[in-house]
């Protein structure tokens, strides 16, 4: 019988396993890098300016051409034919819209060295040349008074929300509030406040006519003409005349708006900052719920918790609580926390509001729950093996010295196992921050109007719904089929998840670093 | 008639109570099934070094345990008998536990100092005992650190790691720990196996020091480390106290057959 | 040469110890010493009641050798002496035998004074005087190089042994022509031999313990050596 053992040599049978065992690391060390890259590559270029270029191409679907200036990218069918994928704007799609082009469709193709991409407050792009400047007096600027023009405006929209937060949102609030009371519409207070709020109301108008006075005039490449007010314009690029300075300072000034500004345009464009914040929060909540129950948890089972088979039982079953999929702690997220255990405080504490639910509803706090419980295994294990690492003559030497269980479970075991503690704090906040499916079903949500956080008492608002990048980057992966922009926009999200799970690990390790080089043994 | 050579030697099968600092009396102990400790009865002389010499699992590590309750913390140990210490019995139910482990000090065989700082360490009963005052707890330390003698040599690095010392500097840490608490005995459970032999002279020649200050049980795999150190030595054999009497009568004419083949490296 | 040093051992019991041991012997040789500086004023004076003192006395050193021997033998107990340490034991067991046994020599001839049988003449009786001084004076010197450990102060007295056999030699020609003149009284003249005989073993006995001082400070065994030839090996060695 031919086996291997006889067909090899003892030094040809090493050399065997070595390759194969180093050419098995070196594939996944290949998976790992070209995942890195690929998020890095992709999710870096939505920062990246393209150049603008003046296109015409051929429509089959109207049999018509039509010139424009667009931002366009290559790609190889895999029947082999190119097809262009082009953003423009044109007189019918002043703010932007994207086509494929085939690429014998495309008839002309040169850069345009004048026109500018410009990003308005609401997500969208303007691909044209601008003008001139127009102004309230009908006065012509020319483009260099550009920042002038638009600090003007700035003071105006100021204004405008000045007189919204201080004067309307509280009539408002007290409207509202006459509604509750049941107060008749033609109440006396009703009336004044009616006519308080109309009278402010008239100001902001006036105040949004004046700001919208200035615009800037753009031309599109088919010649026609577009008034856009200054008011809503972010930012004009004249991506094609830039330098790698000015080039350099785009990308920041983008990489600053992707991380401080909220999603727009349904999450296609503009920042992912509420997601960001609703990430982090989420972990933090969870790391300071699920750490003390963890720890206790594993103290307890390694320390006073009796060797029968109880315990045995208990182990194991904290071991399989690891392997459960994650779906199903949401469910149970859901399922317990929120309608049981949120509805029953509902029914106590907030019964004055129902049947709008408070605390019956996803929101921040119980997804934290949930994704404690879902972490706890992991904090109880890794734990468990920190405390197993303290060795027994030092707890035998506190004892010695008269420090009962618990001081010296306070004093000596804790402080040494804190690196094994935080081993497991590492690995539930790295699994924490990328879980996505229970997070949708217990509060994450696509888009929620405001963050858990504010000036608003009192400020930590658990009850409520929360962005997260995970949910955003699955947000962003449902529709990317045709949608280039969004598509990069969700490789740039995931670059951020890997950089928030990565600083958060770093930290920890750091932490971990210090701990052990403290309780070195 | 002229006498050269002064050694004082107590009866220890028959001494006073002023004497004693610790009594046994039929200490029987079980680990489970395993009757470790069989009727055991002994007085350990007050300020003296006393040894326990035997082969591994003779039981005098567990019957050194038995002197703080250390025992207890295994579960399956049961213990019948007394052990009276300043005339209470500590194997009461009553006994406070902790403050019987700051009265009786134990060293292990392994050097364990916590991994704090040397002035943490040192002070680490006194904080569990409540003492709080900073010059209070200087002054403990340094008294403490001085009997170990091993001030010298740390006083400039009080509050550094005390994982950075020598095996024998630790050892000695360990003891400056306990007798931070002024124990009135000290337990050493083979306090020098771990480390070399002039380490361990150092360390032998501490405890000569120390027995002005308390009574030393010191229990050790080594028959030359308890000639050398001790006043008395007890074999115990199979968990039964064989010979116990003064180290030089022990180590030169030793009454039982057992004893004399253990010493001399004999098959029992 | 190198001197055992007894009090750098890290265990301070230990130095007292052998400090203790090493003074014992010396308190044993003084002791030997003084009595036969007693022996000779005995003689010297014909005083029976110190040479019965000297007798009683030797009950004494006995004593001393029984106590030194078994601290030796608990010192080997218990500290398990080593190298320099082990000789300096080793040494010192051996050595107390032979002043013991000098105390013994001694004894005998103290009781030449007790039984009232001293030589008849007058000139053996001082030439044996004049041994016994000599003698006297190799065992300060022998003991004096045991304290000081002191191996050339020992050779030194190894040397001055030679002189005490050729006189012992001369006086015992002397005692026999004597003999031969008187014919009555043998048992008494051979009492005389046997004290001189006595002497001579003496100073045999403290080249035996300069021996071992050689031996303590340097290891090597020099006995049954002759001198020239034991000068000859040290130089070798040194």
């Amino acid at each position: 019988m031919v086996s291997l053992q006889n067909m090899l040599t003892p030094a040809q049978r090493q050399s065997f396993t070595i390759s194969i065992t180093a050419f098995l690391a070196s594939l996944l060390l290949l998976a790992l890098v070209s995942i890195l890259v690929l998020i890095v590559v992709r999710g870096g270029a939505y920062f990246w300016p393209s150049p603008i270029y003046e296109a015409e191409f051929y429509n089959p679907a109207t049999a018509s051409s039509k010139t424009v200036y667009a931002q366009m990218r290559v790609r190889t069918e895999e029947s082999g034919s190119r097809v262009w994928q082009v953003s423009y704007s044109d007189a019918s799609h002043p703010f932007g819209t994207k086509t494929l082009v085939e690429d014998h469709h495309l008839n002309d193709r040169a850069l345009a060295t004048e026109a500018a991409q410009i990003d308005l407050q609401d997500g969208t792009t303007v691909f044209a040349r601008p003008n001139h400047l127009v102004t309230a007096g009908g006065t012509r600027p020319p483009l260099s008074d550009y920042e002038e023009n638009k600090q003007q405006v700035m003071a105006l929209t100021e204004r405008i929300e000045e007189i919204r937060e201080t004067y309307l949102s509280g009539i408002h609030e007290q409207l509202a509030e006459l509604d509750i009371r049941d107060v008749e519409q033609d109440a006396p207070a009703r009336l004044r406040l009616n006519a308080e709020f109309a009278k402010w109301q008239g100001q902001t108008r006036e105040l949004e006519q004046q700001r919208n006075a200035y615009q800037l005039d753009v031309t599109f490449a088919d010649g026609s003409h577009l008034q856009v007010p200054l008011a809503d314009i972010e930012r004009v690029n004249r991506v094609n005349q830039q330098s790698w300075w000015q080039k350099i300072q785009m990308v920041t000034s983008g990489i600053w708006t992707f991380l401080s500004e909220s999603p727009k345009q349904a999450n296609t464009s503009g920042g992912v900052f509420p997601a960001l914040f609703g990430t982090v929060l989420m972990v933090f909540l969870m790391t300071i719920i699920v750490t003390p129950f963890g720890v206790l948890a594993a103290v307890y089972l390694s320390e006073y918790a009796p060797d029968n088979a109880f315990t045995a039982a208990i182990r194991v079953s904290v071991s399989n609580m690891a392997g459960v999929p994650s779906i199903v702690y949401g469910v149970f997220g859901l399922g317990f926390f929120v309608y049981t255990l949120g509805g029953n405080l509902d029914d106590l504490f907030f019964a004055d509001r129902l049947p709008a639910p408070t605390m019956g509803t996803p929101g921040l706090f119980w997804a934290a729950l949930t994704m404690a419980i879902l972490t706890l295994p992991v904090v109880i294990v890794a734990t468990e093996e920190g405390l197993r690492r303290v060795p027994d003559g030092l707890k035998a030497g506190s004892y010695a010295l008269g420090a009962t269980k618990a001081e010296t479970v306070l004093y000596t075991i804790l402080p040494i196992a804190s690196p094994g503690i935080m081993t497991g704090v590492i690995l539930a906040i790295a699994r924490a921050a990328g879980e996505v499916a229970p997070l949708m079903l217990v509060g994450a949500v696509k888009f929620a109007p405001n963050l858990p956080l504010d000036g608003e008492f009192p400020y930590l608002h658990l009850d409520r719904q929360f962005m997260h990048l995970g949910v955003l980057i699955y947000d962003g992966a449902f529709h990317s089929q045709t949608d280039a922009k969004g598509a990069s926009m969700m490789f740039a999200a995931c670059l951020l998840l890997l950089v928030v799970v990565f600083v958060l690990n770093i930290l920890a390790v750091l932490l971990r670093t210090r701990l052990r080089k403290r309780y070195l043994l | 008639m002229l006498k050269l050579f002064e050694h004082e030697t107590l009866d220890v099968s028959n001494l006073s109570d002023a004497e004693t600092a610790l009594e046994v009396q039929d200490l029987n102990l079980w680990f489970g099934n395993k009757h470790v400790l069989q009727d055991i009865s002994m007085r350990i002389p007050k300020h003296r070094i006393t040894a326990f010499i035997g082969q591994s699992g003779c039981g005098k590590s567990t019957l050194v345990s038995a002197f703080n309750r250390l025992n207890d913390l295994y579960p399956g140990c049961r213990y019948q008998g007394s052990i009276y210490l300043d005339g209470r019995d500590i194997n009461h139910k009553k006994e406070n536990v902790s403050r019987l482990r700051t009265q009786v000090g134990m060293v292990f065989q392994r050097p364990n100092p916590f991994p704090m700082s040397i002035y943490d360490n040192v002070s680490y009963g006194l904080r569990l005992q409540g003492v709080r005052g900073r010059r209070q707890l200087d002054d403990a330390v340094e008294s403490a650190l001085k009997d170990a003698a091993l001030w010298d040599e740390v006083k400039d690095r009080l509050f550094e790691s005390a994982q950075i010392l020598s095996g024998g500097q630790q050892q000695r840490l360990v003891i400056a720990r306990a007798l931070a608490l002024k124990p009135d005995v000290l337990l050493l459970d083979e306090p020098t196996s771990a480390l070399d032999p002039l380490t361990t002279l150092f360390i032998e020649e501490l405890m000569a020091g120390l027995k002005k200050r308390c009574t030393i049980v010191i229990v050790t795999h080594n028959m030359q480390q308890a000639a050398r150190v001790s006043d008395y030595t007890a074999f115990l054999h199979q968990g039964r106290l064989i010979e116990y009497t003064d180290s030089d009568t022990l180590f030169t004419m030793p009454e039982k057959k057992q004893t004399e083949d253990y010493i001399t490296g004999r098959y029992g | 040469m190198r001197q055992v040093a007894i009090n750098t051992h890290i265990s301070g019991k230990f130095n007292m110890e052998l400090e203790n041991l090493r003074n014992s012997v010396l308190t044993m040789g003084g002791e030997v010493e003084q009595q036969l500086v007693d022996t000779l004023k005995a003689i010297k004076q014909n005083n029976a009641g110190l040479a019965e003192k000297v007798i009683l006395n030797d009950l004494k050193v006995n004593s001393m050798e029984i106590q030194i021997d078994e601290e030796c033998l608990r010192i080997i107990a218990k500290r398990h002496p080593t190298a320099s340490d082990l000789r300096l034991i080793m040494t010192i067991s051996k050595a107390i035998t032979d002043i013991e046994r000098m105390g013994d020599e001694i004894e005998r001839i103290a009781r030449l004074v007790t039984k009232n049988k001293l030589p008849p003449s007058d000139t053996i009786t001082s030439s044996m005087l004049l041994i016994g001084e000599r003698v006297g004076a190799m065992m300060r010197g022998t003991f004096d190089a045991f304290a000081r450990q002191d191996e050339s102060a020992a050779l030194s007295v190894y040397d001055q042994d030679n002189r005490i056999d050729s006189e012992y030699k001369k006086l015992l020609t002397f005692t026999t022509s004597e003999m031969e003149k008187t014919t009555e009284d043998m048992q008494d003249w051979l009492e005389v031999l046997w004290a001189l005989r006595s002497l001579e073993r003496i100073g045999d006995r403290c080249k035996n313990v300069c021996e071992y001082v050689v031996y303590l400070s340097r290891g090597t065994d020099v006995r049954h050596t002759p001198l020239e030839s034991m000068q000859e090996k040290l130089d070798l060695l040194s």
